[in-house]
């Protein structure tokens, strides 16, 4: 993974598409993709997507990177799988989908950071990497809130029953979050690995992001 | 029957949302040979989200650790009872294993806590521990309390079998589509698994949890269908399958006008009444937000 996607600048213009091929997990396969569609078909939620994976697949090929980044097939994605498991083509839709997912996100789009997935795994990776645990409780509320205090207390309120029958049949404590013993040394080999991960990003700013960029919406 | 020691990884929810499945999981597998040496310190993996905010460098350290601390054990078995596990740990074991950028990354994020890891252990989901280690023949010896006459749809969800139904050293331990483990372990206990075409349908998973306006259709689809085959409850092996159809069937009968009420319990519950174990302390029933009736009338 090297650098900002670049942004095509006329129709069909395959500098996107080479690049998802080089930088996005399973991307190589990518460009083994015969469009039959087999990926869309199987995806539970594919009539809730904006275009199911096929369609996006050809969207990238199209240069419509913009569409892509911004689309909420990125997000909708359920990881079940079916798509990888049954692609005649070996290309690992989903991992290809969760990726694209990541550079919206680190692309700066609002499509995406706004996303419920992506103020989810904010809150989530916030646990992980603090306590070396999910603390259901705490990831749930904090993502709840990052809608603002009125929605994540509406949110809050509405999930109070299931929550006190969690608690009731002891599947959520109460007190302190579960931990690791050693969530100091988490922490050192977490900040050295999101340290690797921004060097691969890092560097080729002359290649990031040629001529026809929107503004904003790149780094 | 052999005995065998396994690294045991029970993730975050076996500390909340599934410590039935945990609790149960410790008291059946003795019986079937398999003792656990649970993984020293162990983190999150991550789950499905993980990548998103962290990035994957950070996301294949945190699996990173866990396979370094488990390798510590002496064991050569990684074996996780929860599906988001073993497809994290099973997916960075594998690229440890096998590409050389991503062993390279992973250890140098080990190496400031002088820790290191090559990929040589094995993944598995315990299920599949249970399909090949164990073997029906040996759950059936351990059936004092056959389940007669009770009805099961064995719901096994997407990420257990998908894409990991493919093991670490190749070769399948089930099918992606029709996997028929479960069945086979709800057979063993004596019950009767119903007729079940939604078994490796989605729940919706993390998408569920944090935006079920999104995917309540998939679980009413899933509810539905044990619903019209007379199941008496619902049998799963994964954590997050067996909250998120369980804790929304009440939205789904405002929603649908539905009258949802089934039980969902994992099969090791089933296998611990089943052993004539105590249906609180080993089979943990009473942890259920839909009680689990028909299961703890049969228990002994």
């Amino acid at each position: 993974m090297t650098h900002a996607s670049p942004t095509p600048t006329k129709k069909y213009d395959l500098n996107f598409a080479r690049w998802v091929y080089e930088n996005v997990d399973g991307g190589d396969r990518m460009a083994l993709c015969m469009q039959c569609g087999t990926c869309s078909g199987s995806c539970p939620v594919g009539q809730q997507m904006d275009y199911g994976p096929r369609k996006l697949f050809m969207m990238i090929r199209a240069g419509l990177k913009e569409e892509v980044l911004k689309s909420n097939t990125l997000w909708n994605c359920v990881s079940c799988y079916n798509c990888v498991v049954r692609c005649p083509r070996k290309v690992p839709v989903t991992y290809i989908l969760h990726d694209l997912a990541t550079v919206a996100v680190r692309e700066g789009y609002a499509e995406a950071k706004e996303s419920d997935n992506s103020r989810f795994a904010k809150a989530f990776w916030w646990s992980a990497a603090k306590y070396g645990r999910t603390d259901e409780r705490l990831v749930t509320a904090l993502y709840y809130f990052s809608f603002g205090m009125g929605e994540g207390y509406k949110r809050g309120m509405a999930n109070m029953p299931i929550a006190m029958g969690m608690v009731k049949t002891k599947r959520m404590h109460l007190g302190m979050p579960h931990k690791c013993k050693n969530t100091g040394e988490l922490k050192k080999i977490l900040a050295k690995a999101a340290e690797i991960e921004a060097r691969s990003h890092a560097g080729g700013a002359g290649n990031a992001n040629p001529a026809g960029g929107t503004a904003g919406h790149d780094k | 029957m052999t005995k065998k020691i396994v690294s045991y990884y029970p993730g975050c929810s076996s500390q909340a949302s599934a410590v039935h499945l945990d609790t149960s999981l410790r008291a059946v597998m003795p019986k079937l040979g398999v003792e656990f040496k649970e993984v020293q310190d162990w983190n999150c993996c991550g789950a499905s989200v993980g990548h998103i905010a962290g990035g994957h460098v950070p996301m294949a350290a945190l699996s990173g650790r866990n396979l370094a601390n488990a390798k510590t054990d002496g064991t050569s078995d990684f074996v996780t009872p929860c599906a988001a596990c073993y497809l994290n740990s099973h997916y960075t074991n594998e690229k440890i294993r096998d590409n050389a950028k991503v062993r390279d990354e992973v250890n140098e994020a080990l190496g400031v806590a002088g820790k290191s890891y090559d990929g040589s252990l094995n993944v598995r989901h315990i299920c599949e521990v249970i399909v090949n280690d164990v073997g029906m023949d040996a759950v059936k010896a351990q059936v004092k309390n056959p389940l007669t006459g009770l009805k099961v749809a064995g719901y096994i969800g997407c990420q257990t079998v998908r894409p990991f139904a493919r093991t670490e050293r190749g070769g399948m331990w089930d099918t992606y589509d029709d996997p028929t483990f479960l069945n086979d372990f709800i057979s063993a206990t004596g019950a009767t698994a119903v007729p079940y075409t939604k078994k490796t349908s989605c729940c919706g998973g993390s998408v569920s949890v944090m935006s079920p306006e999104k995917t309540l259709h998939l679980i009413k689809d899933i509810v539905g269908e044990a619903q019209e085959q007379g199941a008496d409850v619902i049998a799963t092996p994964c954590p997050l399958c067996q909250t998120n159809v369980e804790m929304y069937q009440t939205a789904l009968n405002q929603k649908y006008g539905t009258n949802f009420n089934i039980p969902v319990v994992f099969y090791s519950q089933l296998f611990a009444v089943a052993f004539g174990m105590d249906p609180k302390k080993d089979a943990a029933l009473h942890q259920h937000l839909i009680s689990a009736d028909p299961v703890l009338a049969r228990a002994k």
